[in-house]
């Protein structure tokens, strides 16, 4: 250290902390912080105390360190320090902020309308007194001289002399240009400026205050007007003085229709008219407005209720009642209706009047109409269909046999786990995971499985702390438990067959832990290699079909590939984009999972191979998913899309990147392999059994249960289970039918809102061959 | 730090207040734009919006069932015209939002006119700028300056502007100015008084380390908007126009009607977002890619629907499709606008020497392809007279510059008047004597060793080899070694830590390719943000009419005042 500097660590009176400039002392934020200081302020001092200020700064992180264990004071800094090393983040992702800043001027603003807003109704207030009492005396019957005599005692007319020029328009008066007297403030103004107040609006205006006065009692107000208040004993005289009235008439104009009145009192009255009008009036738009927004309130409302009571039947759960779920569909669908009945009202609005709307209500009415048209297309479409009776029951049965053979699946795997674990040689992570590893880094991509996935690690990592034997047997039994209240009987008997068994396993496992470790570990390898042969070899097939299949696009899955790390919807585009066989699932709604078998069909494929397939030839994916949720009624959630599709996802996924890679590859495909022999020897160890006993405790309550609930009107329930295998178009249910019409109709009603002929065209040839099919349907089930 | 986000949520917050109900919203032509770019129509239509009209629009009818959203500037015309709307109200209510400070007098004139109690709200929102890019703003000005100084209206525009940025982003900052420029300390002066002047509204919640304002001047950097982009959202600017976010696609051979003027916005158009800062050849990958993706899905439509599982597959996809279909054609007839302008103008090989006039040091080999690219007929005015241009600027103080000789090409290659009195205008505007940083010749020995090193490794690319002096600013800046004898601060306070928000504003306009620049920074520099400001987005054309209208009034001004003082003697 130079000897110029005093010593930093030891000065006199303060002891300072932290990033200090060894050389001036200065206190800095961080490491980087100070770094730069010393470059910019110290780099032309001597330059061997450069070499010694790392060691300083150690030295200083040393002591913070000792720091920060007994009081977390400085943490801040350390934390700003690393972020150092971290980037930066890209302005789309900026967390969100607060509302910017705003400053409300409405106090001032009232504070000076209210003094202008008592002036202006004093104003108003007098104008309607004066108006009442020129108007509340009967004006045919009382000759000209007396009814200005009246008009004058309401107000002090301004006298002629004083006002040479109207004051309004500037013209002088003389004989031709006569001064004319506003009844209402007695101000003077010549004929053009002039204004008149008719009765029958007179009356309109004072019927507020006159009414409030009838209350109080307007006999005592009446008799300042002279004529009195009684119509009916004016009545008899009207006839002999109308005569005379009507002499006078010719002299001067007479008022006997109306008031006359200058420009500004007419302005304030009608102001005064027309909030008069507006507050009772409510015009139809509103109307229908309000009650369309009801319906779009109560679509919010019950859409996502439906929907998920769909996803749930259409996974074949037991959760929901097929009949509410249809009732509540045709209401969803009701409000539809409605909406699209309202907002074409409001579209039609005042058309067919005279004369036409102006085009501003025109434009209101065209865009809600357009709204809700967006309405109904967002919402509508996410509307998925439900399954039949007999696809439920189906659906049922396939889930039940699903969750079973997970069941089965995972205590193998527990097991297997176990064994694996207690090999002390391979203490691979993939090992003692469940071989789930290999899929771990991948999993956040798979988007559609986002829902398990990360409860599967929290799971799992509880399930490493204890032997999985004990825990799956302890599932076991709250499956039982929970099997047992939903009187599930069939179920109940399977669990306690696999609980006995998991219990067997566990004792002989404890004894025969030692013996089997050597030899498993010989037939383990020996399986390995078999398998990852057979990998290969179908790896190689697949790749080649695959190949042909999409040779074109081969160009564009690298692209995707480097994109399903960005984005979700990128990584959906992908999937959609890398398989076509894949498209309608990957819509991710059971509707599609319901075309799909007749797709696959087309493929020559029957769904339950395919299924099959997925299971077998990605044993990784398929046993992520099972081992991942120990519970298999938690899954009730996941669609039943995910089942049959991630597995075929993770194979396309890996195969890209195998072509990707290259086979540099080796070490996932080891531990897939792994898996995969965990797979093979479920299968082998209880599959058959399980399998048997399936078919035959399940066949009858399904038989049963499509026994007691009478089957919808279409087809006999046997018959739609075979059918299932391979469906046709001849057998198509009516339901499903009558949903697709309304599907279509949808469609065409949105087509021809764009004007998109072309479209309509087709679909409407689509709805009259629904029909047809219909008929058809109609007519053989009768 | 988001300013889309900040405009966003300032509307829907103006939206929100005035509660349930159909609603119009009224506007002037300025928050017009301000509205448009960070919504769209459906967006906003959701929100129960049914009508956008303008305060001075005669055309408009009572319409009392409606409830009024006013978003105006605080412009003497808008109070008025918002006075005699309130005398005679059209609608039921009326929420009143001011897009800037506006003065008590006038809000007192307003609550006059307020005879039938109508208004239920005024604020000031101060969302009084055009987020273009969730750190990329403008404010829609050009011709800022007259000669080396501000033109005086436009400056109290530029400050308001400014400072509602920042308002809305709620940062009080220190100020600092590039020096060399007049104008920018102007402006930062008048933003400092502002803040001074409104210290209430700037008395914000204070941060570890003090946002920072750095207000620089377009002059420094006059190459930068000369240069074609290859970049989605640059090139599209460059080569179209892109304006709040809208293009205009009618002068395009044989364009269909609904594709006339498309709307490009990153934040509802997915394939957009993703690609903005992508260059031309990864976007032409792209877009092929989404083409099959498109085809793949329209086979549905064109073969006959066979089965149900047809049609119901065709239903599914339907909503998909549609909005595919128009992202589909949207972007392939950009795109393919576009190649055909590229191949057309033979913009690779104009780029290739523009990146060389700008970025190397080899006169003699730039002379050269300068005078061969004139000869050739095919390459249009404008780029002849920028490729002169970018050399003047270039090799301006050049002991062989050839110069007058190109002049005299650009003569014989028939190009107008006008234009070549430009390439005069450009080097007064932007040459040496202006310029306060070192745009061509690093000086220092660093930037030098780091030349040689770039030109040792051999260039990744030669149409992207450019940076934006902004670039090599904000490096100092963020890391501390921005001199301040170059970017001194206003006021007594300076900076002492390093800068964690900044907010750079370019008077006389900022580009895009700047833009993403920044861009990148943020995403690579981390606890760094940064925002970016101009008066406008420029390229190169409405950079040459900036050009054109700066010098033009400084021209005048010197003849003027050389006009004056013979007569005062």
């Amino acid at each position: 250290m130079a000897s110029s500097y005093p010593p930093p660590f030891e000065g006199t009176g303060e002891v300072k902390e932290g990033f200090l400039c060894p050389l001036c002392l200065k206190d800095l934020q961080s490491f980087y912080q100070l770094q730069e200081h010393y470059e910019e302020e110290h780099s032309g001092d001597d330059r061997h105390v450069r070499g010694q200020l790392k060691s300083l700064v150690q030295k200083a992180k040393k002591a913070k360190d000792k720091l920060l264990k007994r009081d977390g004071e400085d943490k801040p800094e350390t934390g700003s320090y690393e972020s150092f090393y971290y980037g930066g983040v890209d302005p789309y992702m900026w967390e969100p902020q607060e509302l910017g800043a705003t400053r409300n001027h409405m106090d001032f603003f009232k504070k000076h309308r209210a003094a202008r807003i008592d002036h202006y109704v004093i104003e108003v207030n007098k104008l309607i007194i004066r108006l009442e009492k020129l108007t509340s005396f009967d004006r045919m019957n009382i000759d000209a001289g007396k009814i200005r005599a009246i008009e004058k005692s309401v107000v002090a007319w301004v006298s002629d002399t004083d006002v040479p020029f109207c004051p309004d328009c500037g013209n002088k008066f003389n004989l031709r240009n006569r001064r004319h007297h506003c009844r209402l403030c007695g101000s003077i103004m010549c004929r053009k400026c002039m204004e008149f107040v008719p009765l029958p609006l007179a009356y309109k205006l004072t019927s507020g205050t006159r009414e409030a006065r009838s209350v109080t009692g307007s006999q005592s107000q009446s008799p300042p007007t002279g004529g009195g208040g009684n119509v009916s004993g004016m009545g008899s005289r009207r006839g002999s003085i109308s005569s005379l009235s009507s002499v006078t008439s010719m002299l001067e104009e007479k008022d006997d229709e109306r008031i006359r009145c200058c420009l500004h009192c007419m302005d304030t009255l009608m102001k005064r008219q027309q909030k008069l009008e507006e507050k009772d009036h409510v015009p139809d738009i509103v109307k229908l407005y309000e009650r369309l927004r009801l319906c779009m309130d109560k679509v919010d409302e019950r859409a996502p209720e439906y929907i998920r009571m769909a996803e749930s039947l259409n996974a074949g759960e037991t959760t929901y009642n097929l009949d509410t779920a249809g009732g509540l569909r045709m209401e969803v669908q009701k409000y539809y209706e409605l909406i699209d009945a309202l907002s074409k009202k409001i579209l039609t609005l005042g058309m067919k009047e005279e004369p036409q709307p102006h085009q501003k209500t025109l434009q209101l009415q065209r865009m809600v109409r357009y709204t809700a048209t967006l309405f109904v297309q967002e919402k509508l479409l996410g509307l998925m269909s439900l399954p039949t009776k007999d696809k439920y029951e189906d659906l049922k049965e396939k889930r039940k046999q699903e969750q079973e053979k997970r069941l089965t699946q995972e205590r193998l795997i527990a097991q297997v786990a176990q064994k694996r674990r207690q090999d002390s040689e391979k203490n691979r992570p993939a090992a003692s995971t469940n071989g789930e590893a290999p899929q771990a880094p991948r999993a956040p991509r798979m988007t559609k499985a986002g829902g398990w996935l990360p409860s599967s690690d929290t799971l799992h990592t509880c399930g490493e702390l204890e032997d999985p034997l004990l825990q799956q047997i302890d599932n076991i039994q709250s499956f039982l438990r929970q099997a047992k209240a939903a009187q599930r009987h069939d179920e109940v008997a399977m669990l306690e067959e696999n609980l006995r068994q998991l219990q067997d396993e566990y004792d002989q496992q404890q004894t025969s832990l030692a013996i089997a470790l050597s030899q498993r570990l010989a037939q383990e390898e020996s399986l390995q290699q078999d398998e990852l042969q057979r990998l290969e070899d179908r790896e190689r097939g697949e790749r080649e079909h695959r190949a042909q299949s999409q040779a074109p696009g081969s160009q564009a899955t690298y692209t995707w590939q480097g994109s399903l790390n960005l984005t979700d919807t990128g990584s959906l585009h992908g999937e959609e984009e890398g398989e076509e066989e894949v498209t309608p699932k990957a819509e991710s709604s059971p509707l599609s999972m319901r075309a799909f078998p007749a797709l696959t069909d087309q493929d020559e494929e029957s769904p339950p191979r395919l299924r099959r397939l997925g299971g077998d030839v990605t044993p990784p994916g398929g046993e992520g998913q099972n081992s991942s949720s120990l519970n298999p009624f938690e899954e009730e959630d996941s669609t039943p899309v995910e089942d049959p599709s991630n597995p075929f996802f993770e194979e396309i996924q890996k195969e890209h990147k195998e072509v990707a890679n290259g086979k540099k590859e080796y070490n996932p495909f080891e531990q897939e392999e792994g898996g995969e022999e965990e797979q093979g020897q479920a299968e082998g160890a209880t599959g058959n059994p399980f399998e048997v006993k399936e078919e035959n405790n399940e066949g009858n309550p399904f038989k049963e249960a499509s026994g007691c609930t009478p089957p919808g009107a279409s087809t006999n329930p046997f018959e739609g289970e075979d059918e299932e295998a391979m469906p046709d178009v001849d057998v198509i249910e009516e339901d499903l039918l009558l949903q697709q019409i309304d599907n279509i109709r949808a469609y065409i009603f949105d087509a021809k809102l764009n004007g998109r002929l072309d479209e309509v065209e087709l679909l409407s040839e689509n709805l009259r061959e629904l029909q047809r099919t219909l008929q058809e349907q109609k007519s053989k089930t009768h | 730090m988001n300013v889309t986000l900040a405009v966003k949520q300032y509307i829907s917050k103006m939206i929100e207040n005035s509660g349930p109900g159909m609603k119009v919203l009224l506007m002037d032509k300025e928050t017009t734009s301000i509205v448009s770019v960070v919504y769209t129509q459906s967006e906003i239509l959701q929100k129960e919006v049914y009508l956008f009209e303008r305060i001075d629009s005669q055309n408009r009818d009572n319409m009392k069932h409606l409830k009024a959203i006013c978003f105006l500037r605080p412009t003497k015309e808008n109070v008025e015209n918002l006075i005699q709307e309130l005398r005679r109200p059209k609608y039921s209510v009326y929420f009143i939002y001011f897009s800037n400070v506006i003065s008590k007098s006038e809000i007192k004139a307003l609550a006059e006119a307020d005879e039938q109690e109508v208004v239920a709200e005024v604020q000031e929102f101060y969302g009084d700028f055009i987020a273009v890019n969730p750190h990329l703003f403008s404010l829609n000005l050009s011709g800022v300056a007259r000669g080396r100084s501000w033109e005086p209206t436009l400056l109290p525009r530029t400050t308001q502007g400014l400072t509602s940025v920042l308002l809305a982003l709620k940062k009080c900052p220190m100020i600092r100015y590039q020096l060399s420029s007049d104008m920018a300390k102007r402006l930062g002066e008048s933003v400092k008084q502002i803040i001074t002047k409104e210290y209430e509204l700037f008395d914000f919640r204070k941060t570890e380390v003090p946002p920072l304002l750095l207000i620089l001047d377009r002059s420094d950097d006059a190459i930068t908007p000369l240069l074609n982009q290859w970049t989605y959202q640059a090139m599209v600017h460059e080569l179209l126009g892109l304006n709040n976010n809208r293009i205009d696609l009618s002068r395009v051979p044989g364009i269909s009607k609904d594709l006339k003027e498309v709307v490009l916005s990153a934040e509802n158009d997915e394939f957009y977002a993703n690609n903005l800062y992508l260059n031309f050849g990864e976007i032409g990958t792209n877009i092929k890619n989404l083409m099959e993706d498109f085809q793949k899905k329209k086979p549905k439509e064109q073969q006959k629907l066979e089965s149900i599982s047809d049609m119901k597959a065709f239903v599914d996809n339907y909503p998909q499709f549609k909005k595919m279909s128009g992202t589909v054609s949207k972007h392939v007839t950009v795109v393919g606008e576009l190649s055909r302008l590229v191949s057309e103008r033979q913009l690779m090989e104009v780029s290739e020497l523009e990146q060389e006039l700008a970025c190397q040091n080899d006169h003699s080999s730039a002379s050269q392809n300068v005078r061969r690219l004139l000869q050739n007929p095919r390459v249009s005015e404008m780029d002849a007279v920028r490729l002169v241009m970018l050399y003047a600027l270039r090799y301006e103080r050049h002991s062989s510059s050839i110069l007058p000789g190109l002049m005299e090409e650009l003569n014989r290659k028939g190009v107008s008047e006008k234009h070549c009195r430009m390439v005069t205008s450009m080097v007064e505007y932007g040459g040496k004597r202006v310029r306060g940083s070192d745009l061509v010749n690093p000086q220092d020995a660093v930037a030098i060793t780091k030349q040689f090193f770039k030109g040792l490794k051999g260039v990744e690319n030669v149409y992207t080899q450019h940076a934006p002096l902004l670039q090599e600013t904000l490096d100092q800046l963020i890391k501390g070694r921005l001199k301040d004898s170059h970017f001194p601060y206003l006021g007594p306070s300076s900076l002492r830590d390093r800068p964690q928000d900044i907010i750079v504003f370019v008077i006389g306009g900022a580009t895009y390719e700047e833009a993403l620049a920044i861009y990148n920074l943020n995403r690579t520099v981390p606890g760094v943000r940064i925002v970016l400001g101009g008066t406008t987005i420029h390229n190169t054309k409405s950079f040459l009419e900036e050009v054109t209208l700066t010098a033009g009034a400084g021209q005048a001004e010197r003849l003027q005042r050389a006009g004056g003082h013979p007569n005062r003697r």
